[in-house]
């Protein structure tokens, strides 16, 4: 007599997906953070004739307290221009976009020292300013 | 016979559930990527050392601390800085007559340095910056 086999049906279930699919994002989330710069405190200086910023190959901040930092990570003055230069290595001049977010109050040997590491290590520099304000 | 009455509240699938969450997240992501804001390029000439120049290839020097800017020794109200480079820069076509040396006392906010070099810029001077040497000498 021949038993006929119990079949075994597996089946993803499809409502997991939704939740790879959920883990998956905040895992980039957090990657994303870890290279945005948004929570260093600094306070933009004003100008006037400011255009959009295009888009950035590195981000030098200075902030409040006037500490250096490299695409949201501290670094040294020192180490600035090779940090640079590693990142900007293979672009072609127009993609060597520097965008600069210096404290408004920081003195000279704060942000000098900055700009000419940027230019040494070949950055196109932008400096990140607000429009200055209508007076009321 | 009794009519079977339909029910009246159906409940969604709840499969649906988390592909709603997906899309809404997508949708609030988007809305917080961050906008590159607004700036101004700004080219500065890499520095070079020992560079010899003639007393003809004299370039103009701004001196910048809290407040004031002095061009070539002498005190220029900021209102007026734009037309004295003007006149200063009139008939400098190359690039290298058209220089403009900016030296900054130690107390110089980024927000004045920012206000000057926009109007030198403005009046078609090339910023090169002149920084302060700085020595380290250890004492045994």
């Amino acid at each position: 007599m021949k038993l006929p086999r119990k079949k075994f049906e597996a089946n993803i279930p499809s409502v997991a997906m939704g939740d790879i699919a959920f883990l998956l994002l905040i895992f980039f989330v957090i990657l994303a953070r870890a290279q945005n710069d948004d929570h260093i405190p600094w306070q933009p200086a004003n100008a006037e004739d400011l255009t959009q910023a295009p888009a950035t190959a590195a981000t030098v901040t200075i902030d409040t307290d006037f500490k250096l930092h490299l695409n949201g990570r501290p670094i040294s003055t020192g180490e600035l221009a090779g940090a640079l230069g590693a990142i900007l290595a293979d672009r072609p001049a127009g993609g060597r976009t520097v965008h600069l977010k210096v404290d408004r109050e920081a003195t000279a040997p704060t942000f000098e020292p900055i700009i000419e590491a940027v230019s040494l290590a070949g950055g196109e520099i932008v400096h990140i300013l607000e429009p200055e304000s209508e007076p009321q | 016979m009794k009519i079977q009455r339909r029910p009246l509240l159906v409940e969604p699938p709840a499969s649906a559930a988390t592909d709603i969450a997906f899309i809404l997240m997508i949708f609030f992501l988007v809305c917080a990527s961050v906008q590159p804001g607004t700036g101004r390029e700004q080219t500065i000439p890499r520095s070079e050392e020992d560079e010899e120049r003639s007393p003809q290839n004299r370039n103009i020097e701004v001196s910048l601390a809290p407040g004031a800017v002095v061009v070539d020794g002498e005190p220029v109200p900021t209102h007026r800085l734009g037309r004295k480079l003007e006149s200063l820069l009139a008939g400098k076509l190359a690039d290298e007559d058209r220089i403009v040396i900016v030296k900054s006392s130690p107390r110089t906010q980024y927000q004045h340095w920012v206000d000057v070099t926009a109007i030198i810029e403005k009046a078609g001077g090339i910023i090169t910056l002149q920084l302060e040497e700085t020595e380290t000498i250890s004492v045994d």
